[in-house]
C-alpha cells in the first residue's frame, strides 16, 4: 500500500499543479507532497516492522530496508525544507525575470516528479530498476537546472546530462557482468540486491572486480567523485538555490547509496582486497582536488559545491576502511552532510538574491555590508561553514573524527594526507568568509545597495536545519544511532 | 532451417559492419550522414538480434529486435533529423581535443586493450565461446568509441549521437554476454528516448546562433511541456 500511496500522492499533486493558476498554489502543492511523503516515511520508521512487507514491496522489484528508509527520510526532509524555501525564492526569480512565467508549471512538475523518482530509486530492490530511476533523476534534475532562461544554465545542464548518463552506461555494463555471474552460480540470472547479497560469496573475484569498477564509474559520476566531478560545481552553482540544495543534499546521496550497496556485495567476496584500496585512492584524490579548487575560489556557490565534492571523498575513504564502526560513521556523515549542505545553499541563495546585480557568473562575489543587509544569511553561512568543516558540537565533527580515527588504524600516511587536505578546505572556507563578510562600505556610500526583503519562508528552513543539526550533534539521539546500527548489520559489515 | 555455421558467418559479417559504422561516426563531419549511419548501425544490431534468435531461439531476442527497430531505426533518427533541419547545421567541424585521425588510432588501441583485459577476466567461465567473446569485446569497444565522440565533439547534437552509439554498445554487450530480461531492455529504451528528446531540445538552445536564441527558447518551452505528458 505504501508504494501506491507514494505514487498516488504524486499523481494527485501533478494534476493539481496542472490546474493551478498561480505560483502560490503550485508551491503549496509541492510543500504538501513533501510533507505527506515525510509523514509516510516517519510512520514507516516508527510503527512498521522493517523490512516492510506490503503490496509490491518485498516483491522482486521493490523493498524497504533500513538503509533505503534512512535515505528516503533524509530526502523527504530536505525536499520539505526546499519546497518551503522555494516559496520565497522562486517568487524572487519571477520578479527579476530570471524565471519566465511560462516555465513555472514545468518547474513544479519536474520538482514533483523528482521527489517521486528519488524515493522509488531508494526503495527498488532490482539493481536495473535502481539504474533506471537514477537515470531519470539525472534527466529531471537537469531540467530543473536548465529552467532559468540563461545560456550558462543550459550549458551546465547539458554537461551534467552527458557526464552522468555516459558514465551510467558503464554502470549498466557492470550490472550485466553481475547478472552473468549470478546466472553462472545460481542457474537463473538475477539483479535483485537481496539475492545477490546472499550469494555474493560464490562469485569469482576477477569478474567481481571488473563489475565493481564499471558500476563505480557511473555512480561516481552521479556523486561527483574525481575524475567525474567536472559537471558538479557548474551545475550546483548555476541551478536555482532551492534546486542546488536538493542536488547536493539528496541527489549526491543517490550515487553514494548505489556505491554502498555495490560495495556491500563486493565486501562478501574476496574481491574486496583489491577494491578497498581503489576506493581509498579515489577518495583521497577527490578530497585533494576539491580542497585545492576551493582555495582560490571567489564564488560562494561554487565554493560550497566543491565542499560537497570533498565530503563525497571523505565518504569513500570511510567506506573503504570497511569496519562496522567506519561504515556507521559514513552513514551518519551522509545524513549530517545533507542537512548542512542544504542549509548552506539556502543561505547562499539569500545572498545571491541580495547581490545578484553584482553576481556575474564565475566572477568574484562582491559582498558588502552583509551583516547590515542580510544578518541571518551571514550567520547561516558562518554556522553552516563551521558545521561543514567539522567543528564541534555539529554532527559532522563526530563523523569526521571517528572516520579519521579508524583510518589511523589502517594507514597513518593516508591519515596525514587527509588531515592536511581537510585543513586546506577549512582554510579556504574561512578565508572566503573573512574576506567577504568583513568588507563594509563607507557610511555615505551605503545607499546604493537596496536591501532585499527576505521572505520568512526563506528564513525558516535555514533556522530549522541548523537547530536540527545542533540537536543531533549535542544529544546524538539514540533513535538515530540505533537505526544506523541496524543498517550496518543489514549490510553485513 | 539455416545452418549454424552460416549464421555464425553472418554474425561475423555484421560485426565488421558495426566496426565500420562506428569508425564512420567518429570521423565524419557531415551531420546528416552521421544520423543515417547511426540508423544503419542500429539496423545492424537488429539483424544481429535476429541471427542470435535463430541460433538460440529465445523469444526475448525477437522482442529486443522489434523494439530496437521501432525506436532506434525509425523514431530517434527521424526526430534528430527534424531537429537538425530546424537549427540548420549541416557540418560539425569543431573538435575539442581529438582530431578524427587520432581518435581512430586510439579506438584501435582501445579495442586491443579491451580484448586483452576481457580475455583475462573471463578465463574459465563458460561464456568464453569465440563468437560471444567477440561480441562482448565489440560491445565495450563501441561504448568507448561512442564516449570519444561524446567528449571530442563540440556540438551538443553530435554528442547525443555519440551517446546513442554508446548505448548501442551496451545493447551489443548485453546481447552477447547474457540474456537480460526483456523488461530491462524496454525500460532502457524509454529512458533513452526521454534523454534524447531533452538533450536535443536543450541543444537547440546551445547550437543556434545567439540572435535567435531567445526566440528558439520560447519554442522549446512549448516542446518541453508536451514532452512531460509522455
Amino acid at each position: 500500500m505504501i508504494l501506491i500511496a507514494f505514487v498516488l500522492v504524486s499523481v494527485l499533486s501533478l494534476v493539481i499543479i496542472a490546474f493551478a493558476r498561480n505560483h502560490r498554489q503550485m508551491n503549496s502543492v509541492c510543500i504538501g507532497q513533501a510533507l505527506i511523503f515525510t509523514t509516510l516515511t516517519a510512520y514507516l520508521v516508527v510503527f512498521q516492522q522493517v523490512p516492510v512487507v506490503s503490496f509490491l514491496i518485498d516483491s522482486q522489484y521493490f523493498f524497504i530496508d533500513h538503509l533505503g528508509l534512512f535515505e528516503v527520510l533524509i530526502a523527504t526532509l530536505i525536499f520539505t525544507c526546499a519546497a518551503v524555501y522555494a516559496r520565497g525564492y522562486v517568487e524572487g526569480l519571477l520578479k527579476s525575470g530570471e524565471l519566465e512565467k511560462g516555465s513555472l508549471k514545468l518547474f513544479y512538475v519536474a520538482w514533483t516528479l523528482l521527489l517521486l523518482v528519488i524515493v522509488l530509486a531508494f526503495i527498488s530492490d532490482n539493481l536495473a530498476l535502481f539504474w533506471i530511476f537514477a537515470e531519470l533523476t539525472t534527466i529531471i534534475s537537469a531540467m530543473l537546472i536548465a529552467i532559468l532562461s540563461a545560456r550558462e544554465n543550459i550549458d551546465a545542464a547539458i554537461k551534467y546530462i552527458f557526464v552522468a548518463s555516459v558514465s551510467m552506461l558503464f554502470t549498466f555494463a557492470g550490472f550485466i557482468f553481475l547478472f552473468e555471474m549470478s546466472r553462472v552460480s545460481l542457474g537463473t540470472g538475477t539483479l535483485n540486491w537481496t539475492v545477490l547479497m546472499q550469494h555474493a560469496t560464490t562469485f569469482p573475484p576477477g569478474m567481481m572486480i571488473a563489475s565493481f569498477a564499471l558500476v563505480f564509474i557511473g555512480l561516481a559520476a552521479k556523486s561527483g567523485i574525481f575524475p567525474f566531478h567536472t559537471w558538479l560545481p557548474e551545475a550546483h552553482a548555476k541551478a536555482p538555490s532551492a534546486v542546488s540544495a536538493i542536488l547536493s543534499g539528496v541527489l549526491l546521496n543517490v550515487g553514494i547509496y548505489g556505491i554502498i550497496r555495490m560495495y556491500a556485495i563486493t565486501h562478501q567476496s574476496t574481491a574486496v582486497v583489491t577494491v578497498a584500496p581503489m576506493l581509498t585512492i579515489f577518495g583521497v584524490l577527490t578530497i585533494g582536488i576539491a580542497a585545492l579548487s576551493m582555495l582560490p575560489q571567489k564564488n560562494l556557490k561554487k565554493l560550497v559545491a566543491f565542499s560537497s565534492v570533498e565530503n563525497m571523498g571523505i565518504l569513500l575513504v570511510g567506506l573503504a576502511i570497511s569496519t562496522p564502526v567506519s561504515v556507521f560513521w559514513v552513514l551518519f556523515h551522509i545524513m549530517a552532510h545533507s542537512f548542512t549542505k542544504a542549509s548552506l545553499f539556502f543561505s547562499s541563495g539569500i545572498l545571491h538574491r541580495q547581490y545578484r546585480s553584482r553576481f556575474v557568473s564565475d566572477a568574484a562575489d562582491e559582498i558588502k555590508d552583509v551583516f547590515r543587509l542580510q544578518p541571518l544569511a551571514a550567520w547561516g553561512i558562518i554556522l553552516g561553514g563551521l558545521a561543514i568543516i567539522g567543528m564541534p558540537p555539529f554532527p559532522l565533527f563526530f563523523s569526521e573524527f571517528f572516520i579519521l580515527l579508524q583510518l589511523g588504524t589502517v594507514s597513518l600516511w593516508v591519515l596525514a594526507a587527509m588531515l592536511l587536505l581537510l585543513f586546506i578546505s577549512a582554510v579556504a572556507l574561512g578565508y572566503f568568509v573573512l574576506m567577504n563578510f568583513t568588507s563594509v562600505s563607507e557610511p555615505e556610500a551605503q545607499t546604493d545597495i537596496e536591501q532585499y526583503r527576505t521572505p520568512a519562508s526563506m528564513k525558516v528552513p535555514i533556522i530549522f536545519l541548523l537547530v536540527l543539526l545542533l540537536v543531533i550533534g549535542i544529544f546524538l539521539p539514540s533513535g538515530i544511532t540505533g537505526f544506523i546500527n541496524q543498517i550496518v548489520t543489514e549490510l553485513n559489515f | 532451417m539455416i545452418e549454424q555455421v552460416t549464421i555464425e558467418g553472418i554474425i561475423r559479417i555484421l560485426f565488421v559492419c558495426v566496426i565500420i559504422t562506428a569508425a564512420y561516426i567518429i570521423s565524419t563531419r557531415n551531420l546528416l550522414s552521421v544520423v543515417s549511419v547511426y540508423a544503419l548501425q542500429s539496423l545492424t544490431l537488429v539483424c544481429m538480434a535476429l541471427a542470435l534468435y535463430f541460433l538460440e531461439g529465445s523469444v526475448v531476442l525477437l522482442a529486443i529486435a522489434g523494439v530496437t527497430f521501432i525506436s532506434k531505426v525509425i523514431i530517434i533518427p527521424y526526430f534528430i533529423a527534424t531537429i537538425q533541419e530546424k537549427i540548420r547545421i549541416k557540418r560539425d567541424i569543431e573538435f575539442h581535443y581529438l582530431s578524427p585521425t587520432t581518435s581512430l588510432l586510439i579506438s584501435m588501441i582501445l579495442m586491443l586493450v579491451i580484448y586483452m583485459a576481457l580475455s583475462r577476466i573471463v578465463v574459465g567461465s563458460p561464456s568464453r565461446e569465440n563468437l560471444f567473446f567477440f561480441g562482448a569485446v565489440l560491445g565495450i569497444s563501441l561504448m568507448l568509441m561512442g564516449m570519444m565522440v561524446t567528449f571530442s565533439r563540440k556540438r551538443a547534437i553530435t554528442k547525443v549521437l555519440g551517446f546513442l552509439s554508446m548505448e548501442n554498445g551496451v545493447l551489443l554487450f548485453g546481447m552477447f554476454v547474457t540474456e537480460l530480461p526483456f523488461i530491462i531492455e524496454f525500460l532502457i529504451i524509454i529512458d533513452l528516448i526521454i534523454l534524447v528528446i531533452l538533450t536535443t531540445i536543450l541543444s537547440v538552445g546551445i547550437d543556434s546562433t545567439l540572435e535567435d536564441y531567445h526566440k528558439r527558447l520560447h519554442r522549446f518551452h512549448l516542446l518541453d511541456d508536451s514532452e512531460e505528458v509522455i
